[in-house]
């Protein structure tokens, strides 16, 4: 049953006025006085959400989101992580996070913690046994967009050369399908993430019902094979500049400052 | 068609209001139309968000999608326009009559929508929903793929020249008056009514500028105006995503929705039963109603088949279906066309510049003309000569016909251009029965005032009939073929 | 361009900065190419939005936000996972080996965004394909082609390198195929802005190094799976090509307006009004579905043919007024020579129409 006050009802009359005037100040093309009246129209939506908290409702009761002990987001990732075994994006890591555990990861929270982890990692530089990082491009050794990495991992591992990325998806799809294989009920989140890979891995699976997580570690493994030395040598290549030309910092998280070539590129 | 509108556009600039392009109504206006005005979701191949749709001008239906991402509240979407469109098909099949052996109900549906996008939203709808199965891994109420199929045989149907079944307002106000604006700009239904319907003391041309403001006049749709999803509709839709469900919050963000999609569709909705009310102003022409009876005829045929089960239509046409639907397609449109013209003085003008009909006077007649036939016998073969100012570009052995004389054909013997007239001698058969001497009344007599057309219904090719193997089945051979497969019901709408 | 016709157009343009063009707006160059006012608005880099409001006519553009996010999730879908749904798609449509799976990020340059440091990378990137045969796709690539004597920035969605040389664009567009078709208008717009992709990609590379074959990836049906098609850009290209010529000649056209003339945003908007007055527009109904300045040109157009359509005014007898057509129509004009086979037509046509209306 809605008990209604008259104070929000008026709140909620005045935020119907601000949005139609705001819509007529950006039909006419007037920008400032549509952002003045944003301005207001969010003060006022907030006035609204205010005086709804205070109505005499019934407690929601939700059924708790998560079964077992809340971790923290780093732990988080770096499991999802340490799973693909690769650089990877945050869409693929929560992808990954919701297909195995219960409860969500929220996006937000992910585009902040590079920028977090280095910060923590500037105080007080190894103080914890991982740090949530960059992966770095090859050829400028600078952040490789949109990727998280773990610090514990090798060079090598860290660096993004041009078929690396292919490379880190035919990995990473290996290292699901055996995750898949040990675990007892993988559940369907699970089997959607793998066919996800599966659908673009050449002979992986004909569908979602035939797919075998064998057979797509195998297709992956085949194409693998076609990439894997030329990105090796692209990678130690790629390394061995960054261990020499780039402090404890930058090797994590990445140079910003000079622009490092490579030889002949 | 586009001689006598484009004057006629000259003429409502000036006048600051539409001209009549038609003196009679050439579509069909059912006495209980179902009205739909369909809003879809910007970005998105027939996405719905919202509609209003109804019978009675005070009785709409609002449904909306308050997340339209959300797969199953867009099949909830489906299923109540199901019962709505289902209900009204019902309701159409109630009387029957026995004609030439069929079963004929004596109503058929009709769906009015604003405009010619509106009529591709039907059909993407269609073929979006009629695919769908009741089981398997995104099942969906069973009304939603009949729905589908009622919506696509509309589409369909809407294809051909004559029916009345899907009509685009804005179409069908095109077809009888002249704005003094552009064909892109008689788009916009409240600015085509502006020209034909302005408020008192309002000319054409400021009701039609007042129509583009979206503040006024919101968009009639499938589109919505982008300032009123970025500033409106999006927080709307946001707030009902983040609010719990059955939460009071939840409830107030679908009423601020229901308000604000009512706000952009209300006026529209108001526009269209105008609409309805203008054209009705004008006397039906005669073959209105037999065209009404071939959509019935066609509707009842329809509905005997998905009744029996039929399968849904194929998801194209082969080919050489495609080719001769074309030029099925074409010949409808012509037909169409010349018999407007017969009934119509205003169309029958078009072919009057053109050169393919002329209209004049009676100057001589001689009434019983023998000339030798094909048997050696004898014939009444009559000739006469028309005066006409008119441009007739026809060729000498052209066939004619006149509106007032069908059954009568006249073919060109001679044409004489003089200075001030042309002078057309015809020599007509048939219409003035067996008789060596034709009886009074059935020749055109002298001084009478007369048009004759190259462009009757009988004067054009025949349609080469398809083998019966691929007779499709609106002339009762078997269905297009279509093998439902497992990816149908799986085919994701997302 | 010459020095002196650049500075004129900087002059006309006033204080502002000159707005850029993008590769929506060369496409639109071959839809008005006799209208001097856009050209010289266009080269002189005005804010049209801007100008329209301050004359009184603001344009009614816009984009919906659910247009905007859906065309850039679909983008993101197909490019995720190391553009794992493109690298199944091409390889069918354009024939890759199973080795070309090598990836360029040219939409930014270590966290630097700017577009003469992406640019200078992309040409580097781009033209040191072929010798060092590292990557296959290049994403979002920073291409340059002049326009008019103008630099045009260009970003197409993804160029593709082909093993035997060949350069493709593929353009990610949310718009759906269903059953094989797709909405014909979209279609065209988006060959267009490929072809201008194209053509900036042939001045860097040489012509026959890029395809004139660009790949539409679009969502198939009512779902996001990705499908790619081809489609060939010759003609537009041809079309393309035809118009950047023409629009070197901007000299004459600035040559001929008034001196002094001015567009500064800051005039007052009876000034500005005066002095687009003086810059000659070409109207066509079309023009409001692509150009800011439509309803001024539309309101200065009125009672002209032009703004009741083409194929309407060739049905007038190509007569430039209304009023003039009716004039003849009803003999209160006099037809010059050069009008008499119009006039007669239009007599005829104005006295049938009268006969049939009384009917």
């Amino acid at each position: 049953m809605l008990v209604v006050t008259s104070v929000a009802e008026e709140l909620e009359r005045r935020i119907d006025e601000l949005r139609a005037a705001v819509r007529k100040a950006v039909t006419a093309g007037e920008r400032e006085r549509a952002n003045a009246l944003r301005a207001e129209l969010r003060k006022t939506e907030r006035q609204w959400e205010d005086a709804l908290d205070e109505l005499a409702e019934p407690p929601v009761t939700t059924v708790p989101r998560q079964a077992g002990p809340l971790l923290p987001l780093r732990e988080q990732v770096h499991q999802a992580l340490t799973l693909l075994g690769a650089p990877a994006a945050p869409k693929l890591i929560i992808a990954v996070h919701e297909a195995f555990h219960v409860g969500e990861m929220v996006p937000a929270r992910l585009t902040s913690l590079r920028r977090d982890e280095e910060r923590s990692f500037r105080s007080a530089p190894h103080a914890r046994p991982y740090y949530l990082c960059s992966a770095l491009s090859a050829d400028l050794l600078a952040p490789a967009r949109g990727l998280l990495a773990v610090s514990t991992w090798a060079m090598t591992t860290r660096v993004i050369g041009p078929l690396s990325p292919r490379v880190d998806f035919l990995t990473s799809a290996i290292r699901l399908s055996e995750y898949l294989s040990r675990i007892p009920e993988p559940g369907p989140a699970a089997r959607r993430l793998l066919w996800r890979f599966a659908a673009n891995i050449p002979g992986a699976a004909a569908n979602t019902d035939a797919m075998t997580p064998a057979a797509v570690a195998e297709a992956a493994d085949a194409e693998l094979q076609i990439h894997q030395d030329t990105d090796r040598s692209h990678r130690e290549a790629a390394a061995k500049r960054a261990r020499e030309q780039l402090d404890d910092v930058e090797q994590l998280f990445g140079s910003r400052l000079r622009s490092i070539s490579a030889t002949g590129s | 068609m586009t001689a006598i509108s484009s004057y006629a556009r000259a003429r409502a600039v000036v006048a600051g209001r539409a001209f009549s392009i038609a003196t009679r109504r050439h579509v069909h206006l059912s006495d209980t139309p179902l009205v739909f005005v369909p809003l879809a979701m910007a970005g998105e191949a027939s996405a719905p968000l919202a509609a209003m749709i109804g019978t009675q001008p005070d009785k709409p239906t609002l449904l909306l999608v308050p997340q339209p991402r959300n797969r199953d509240l867009r099949f909830g979407f489906a299923a109540s326009l199901a019962d709505i469109v289902l209900d009204y098909v019902h309701s159409c099949s109630q009387r029957v009559e026995i004609s030439a052996n069929e079963q004929v109900f004596l109503d058929a549906p009709q769906l009015l929508v604003p405009n010619a996008a509106g009529v591709g939203f039907v059909k993407l709808l269609g073929r979006s929903t009629r695919y769908r199965r009741t089981t398997g891994p995104y099942p969906v109420p069973p009304q939603v793929p009949l729905l589908g199929r009622w919506l696509t045989h509309l589409s369909e149907r809407s294809e051909f020249a004559g029916s009345s079944a899907l009509l685009a307002m804005t179409s069908a106000l095109g077809m009888h008056w002249a704005t003094g604006q552009s064909a892109l700009e008689d788009a916009n239904l409240a600015a085509l009514l502006g020209w034909i319907d302005p408020p008192d003391g309002v000319t054409g041309p400021d009701a039609a500028l007042a129509a583009e403001d979206p503040l006024i006049w919101p968009p009639a749709g499938p589109s919505t105006d982008p300032a009123f999803d970025n500033e409106i509709l999006a927080p709307a839709i946001r707030a009902w995503t983040d609010a719990a469900t059955d939460s009071p919050k939840r409830h107030r963000a679908l009423n601020t929705l229901e308000r604000a999609l009512r706000g952009q569709l209300e006026p529209t909705w108001q526009l269209m039963w105008r609409a309805i009310d203008v054209l009705r102003r004008l006397p039906a022409a005669d073959s209105v109603d037999t065209r009404w009876t071939t959509d019935r005829r066609d509707f009842s045929r329809y509905h005997q088949y998905v009744t029996d089960g039929g399968l849904p239509q194929a998801r194209r046409d082969g080919a050489v279906a495609a080719a001769r639907k074309l030029r099925n397609l074409e010949r409808e449109q012509d037909l169409y066309d010349a018999t407007r013209a017969l009934e119509d003085p205003l169309v029958m003008a078009n072919y009057r510049i053109t050169g393919a009909a002329f209209q004049g006077t009676v100057v001589q007649v001689d009434r019983d003309r023998r000339v030798p036939g094909g048997k050696g016998r004898a014939v009444t073969r009559p000739l006469i000569v028309v005066s006409t100012t008119d441009p007739a570009h026809l060729a000498i052995s052209t066939k004619v016909q006149a509106p007032t004389r069908s059954g009568q054909t006249g073919t060109i013997v001679q044409i004489d251009r003089q200075p001030d007239t042309t002078l057309v001698t015809l020599e007509l058969s048939g219409g003035m029965t067996a008789a060596k001497v034709p009886p009074p009344g059935t020749v055109p007599e002298m001084d009478e005032h007369i048009t004759y057309t190259s462009a009757y219904p009988e004067s054009f090719r025949k349609v080469e009939l398809p083998p019966p193997d691929q007779t499709p089945w609106t002339h009762g051979g078997p269905p297009k073929p279509y093998t439902p497969t497992n990816d149908d019901a799986q085919e994701v709408w997302e | 361009m010459d020095n002196i016709t650049q500075e004129r157009l900087n002059q006309l343009r006033g204080a502002a900065g000159a707005k850029r063009h993008n590769a929506r707006t060369v496409a639109a160059l071959t839809g008005n190419p006799g209208c001097v006012r856009r050209a010289v608005l266009d080269a002189a880099g005005v804010d049209k939005d801007k100008l329209a409001r301050r004359v009184g006519f603001p344009a009614k553009f816009g984009q919906s936000q659910f247009a905007i996010t859906r065309g850039n999730s679909f983008e993101a879908q197909v490019k995720a996972n190391a553009f794992a749904e493109l690298i199944t798609l091409l390889r069918d449509t354009l024939g890759l080996q199973i080795g070309e799976v090598g990836q360029t990020d040219l939409e930014q340059v270590g966290g630097n965004t700017s577009q003469e440091i992406r640019h200078t990378r992309s040409r580097q990137k781009l033209t040191g394909a072929m010798t060092n045969g590292e990557s296959t796709f290049f994403d979002h690539p920073l291409l340059t082609l002049d326009v008019g004597g103008n630099t045009v920035y260009l970003e197409p969605d993804l160029v593709a390198f082909h093993h035997e040389g060949v350069f493709h664009v593929v353009e990610i567009k949310s718009f759906a195929v269903i059953d094989d078709q797709a909405d014909g208008a979209k279609v065209a717009a988006a060959a267009i802005q490929s072809a201008v992709y194209v053509l900036a990609l042939r001045r860097l590379l040489g012509d026959d190094k890029v395809s004139h074959e660009v790949v539409l990836v679009c969502p198939k049906d009512f779902s996001n799976k990705p499908v790619a098609t081809k489609i060939d850009v010759r003609k537009q290209l041809i079309v393309l090509e035809h118009q950047l010529t023409r629009l070197a000649r901007i000299e004459t056209l600035v040559d001929a307006l008034p001196p002094g003339l001015s567009l500064d945003l800051d005039n007052s908007a009876d000034d500005l009004f005066k002095a687009l007055s003086e810059i000659e527009a070409r109207y066509a109904p079309d023009c409001i579905a692509k150009c800011e300045m439509a309803f001024f040109c539309r309101n200065e157009a009125r009672g002209c043919t032009a703004a009741l359509g083409i194929s309407v005014r060739e049905e007038l007898g190509g007569v430039e007024t209304v009023a003039e057509a009716l004039g003849l129509a009803d003999g209160t004009l006099v037809a010059s020579d050069d009008q008499a086979e119009a006039a007669s037509m239009l007599r005829a046509t104005a006295d049938i129409y009268a006969s049939a209306a009384a009917a």
